[in-house]
C-alpha cells in the first residue's frame, strides 16, 4: 500500500488528526503544479493555501467512506487546477516571473560542474517560460504528465476527460512546446560553437 | 534535441519545495493551527500550547519566543501567542507526535490521581509490556504535555523519583510536594507498593 493509500484510509477515521500528514505529504507537487501552471511564486503559494483550504472543507462534509475509497493524489490537483483557473479567469495576463533558482539548486547534483548546472538551469528557464505560452488545455496536461509524473490515468482524472484525449492532449502540448523552444534553442546552438 | 534531455528538464521544474508558511496559513485557516498562552503552575509560568486536536504542548521557556523556537523545532509547525488559555484546558491532547507504545504510557500514567505514585514498573506492567520498565522511562520523558499528562507521578521503584521532562528531579519533587507528597512519603508509597497489588499503591486517603 502506498503512504497516499493509506493516508486516505486513516482520514477516514481522523480528519483533523490526519490532515497534517496530507499537507505535508502534497505541499510540494501541488506548489510545483501551481508554479508551472501560474509562473508566479506568489500566486502558487496562495493557490496550494487556497487548495488544501478547499480540500479540508471538502472533505469534512465527506461522509468516512467516501473518504475512505478517495484517491487522493488526483483528487487534489483538480482542486489545485480549478483554484488556479478561478483565480485567473477575468484577470489579464500578468508578466511572466520565473523562478529558477529554487529549483536549480534543488536539482543540481554535487557532482555536476558550475558551468553544467548553470547552462541545465538556462535551459530549465526557457522550458518553464515556454510552459505559460501554450492554451492553458495543453500546458496543463504536459505539466500534469510530464513535471508531476501523474499517469495517464490520473492526467484524465484530473481533467476530466476520456484517457484517450488526456494522451491526445499531452502530445500535442509536447509538440507546441518544442516548437515554442525552437528559436531559443537555435540560438543556443549558434552560441555554444 | 535530445529526447532525454528535454524530459529531464521537464520533471525537474517539478523539483521545487513549496514555502514555509504554507502548512502554518493552511491549518490556522481550518482551525487546526496552534495557539499558545501562559500558565502559571507549581513549576512557575509555563506555557501550554493547543489546537482544535487538542493540547499539543507544555513547555518552560524563559519567553514566549523561546518557546515559539523549541515548539517549532520538535513540531515543525508555528504557534501563536495568544492572552488567554481555553476554559477546558486539558481534556483533551494532541499526542500524533508520539508512538503508539508513548501514547499508550502517557494515558496509562494520566490515571494516577493527584496526591498518588505509581512505580515505572507498573505502568510498563499495565500496558501489557512488563519488561518495557526502561522504555516507559523514555516515554515519560519525552512527554509532549508534562503537568496535564502527570508523568511526575510516576517515580523509580527504589524510591528515587527519577527524571522528569519538565526540569530534572528537583522541578519533579516540587510538583509532587504540591500535590501532597514529601520525599520521605513517596519512598514510602514506593516501598508499600512492593507488598500490596499496585491499585493500593497510593497515598493516605
Amino acid at each position: 500500500m502506498t503512504d497516499e493509500e493509506s493516508l486516505s484510509i486513516r482520514l477516514a477515521d481522523d480528519l483533523d488528526g490526519q490532515f497534517e500528514p496530507l499537507v505535508r505529504l502534497f505541499q510540494d507537487r501541488l506548489y510545483g503544479f501551481t508554479l508551472r501552471l501560474t509562473g508566479s511564486p506568489q500566486d502558487a503559494e496562495e493557490s496550494t493555501q487556497d487548495t488544501f483550504v478547499r480540500a479540508y472543507r471538502a472533505l469534512e462534509r465527506y461522509p468516512a467512506e467516501r473518504r475512505r475509497e478517495l484517491r487522493l493524489r488526483p483528487w487534489l490537483y483538480q482542486i489545485a487546477l480549478n483554484v488556479v483557473r478561478n483565480r485567473v479567469r477575468g484577470r489579464m495576463p500578468t508578466t511572466v516571473s520565473i523562478d529558477g533558482t529554487v529549483a536549480d539548486v534543488l536539482t543540481a547534483r554535487a557532482d555536476e560542474r558550475p558551468e553544467v548546472v548553470a547552462l541545465a538551469a538556462e535551459r530549465r528557464r526557457q522550458v518553464a517560460s515556454a510552459l505559460l505560452t501554450l492554451p492553458e488545455r495543453y500546458g496543463t496536461a504536459v505539466v500534469l504528465r510530464h513535471v508531476q509524473g501523474l499517469s495517464y490515468a490520473e492526467v484524465a482524472e484530473v481533467l476530466d476527460q476520456p484517457v484517450g484525449t488526456a494522451k491526445s492532449d499531452v502530445h500535442r502540448g509536447l509538440r507546441l512546446l518544442r516548437g515554442a523552444l525552437e528559436p531559443e534553442l537555435l540560438l543556443e546552438a549558434a552560441g555554444s560553437y | 534535441m535530445q529526447g532525454r534531455e528535454f524530459f529531464d528538464d521537464l520533471r525537474a521544474l517539478g523539483a521545487v519545495r513549496a514555502p514555509r508558511n504554507v502548512l502554518e496559513e493552511v491549518l490556522d485557516q481550518v482551525g487546526l493551527g496552534d495557539h499558545f498562552a501562559a500558565l502559571d503552575t507549581a513549576l512557575g509560568p509555563v506555557f501550554v500550547a493547543w489546537n482544535r486536536v487538542g493540547v499539543s504542548a507544555v513547555m518552560k521557556t524563559g519567553t514566549a519566543a523561546e518557546f515559539g523556537a523549541r515548539f517549532r523545532a520538535r513540531f515543525g509547525r508555528e504557534p501563536r501567542l495568544v492572552a488567554d488559555l481555553p476554559a477546558e484546558i486539558g481534556t483533551r491532547f494532541d499526542l500524533r507526535s508520539v508512538t503508539e507504545f508513548e501514547r499508550a504510557v502517557l494515558l496509562k500514567a494520566r490515571e494516577i490521581p493527584r496526591g498518588e505514585v505509581r512505580t515505572y514498573g507498573w505502568i510498563a506492567a499495565q500496558i501489557g509490556h512488563p519488561a518495557a520498565v526502561r522504555a516507559v522511562g523514555t516515554a515519560l520523558r519525552k512527554n509532549p504535555v508534562p503537568v496535564l499528562i502527570p508523568c511526575h507521578r510516576v517515580v523509580r521503584s527504589d524510591g528515587h523519583i527519577g527524571d522528569y521532562a519538565l526540569g530534572g528531579s528537583e522541578a519533579k519533587l516540587m510538583i509532587l510536594q504540591s500535590e501532597g507528597l514529601g520525599r520521605g512519603q513517596i519512598a514510602q508509597l514506593v516501598r508499600a507498593g512492593r507488598s500490596a497489588p499496585p491499585s493500593q499503591l497510593a497515598a493516605n486517603g
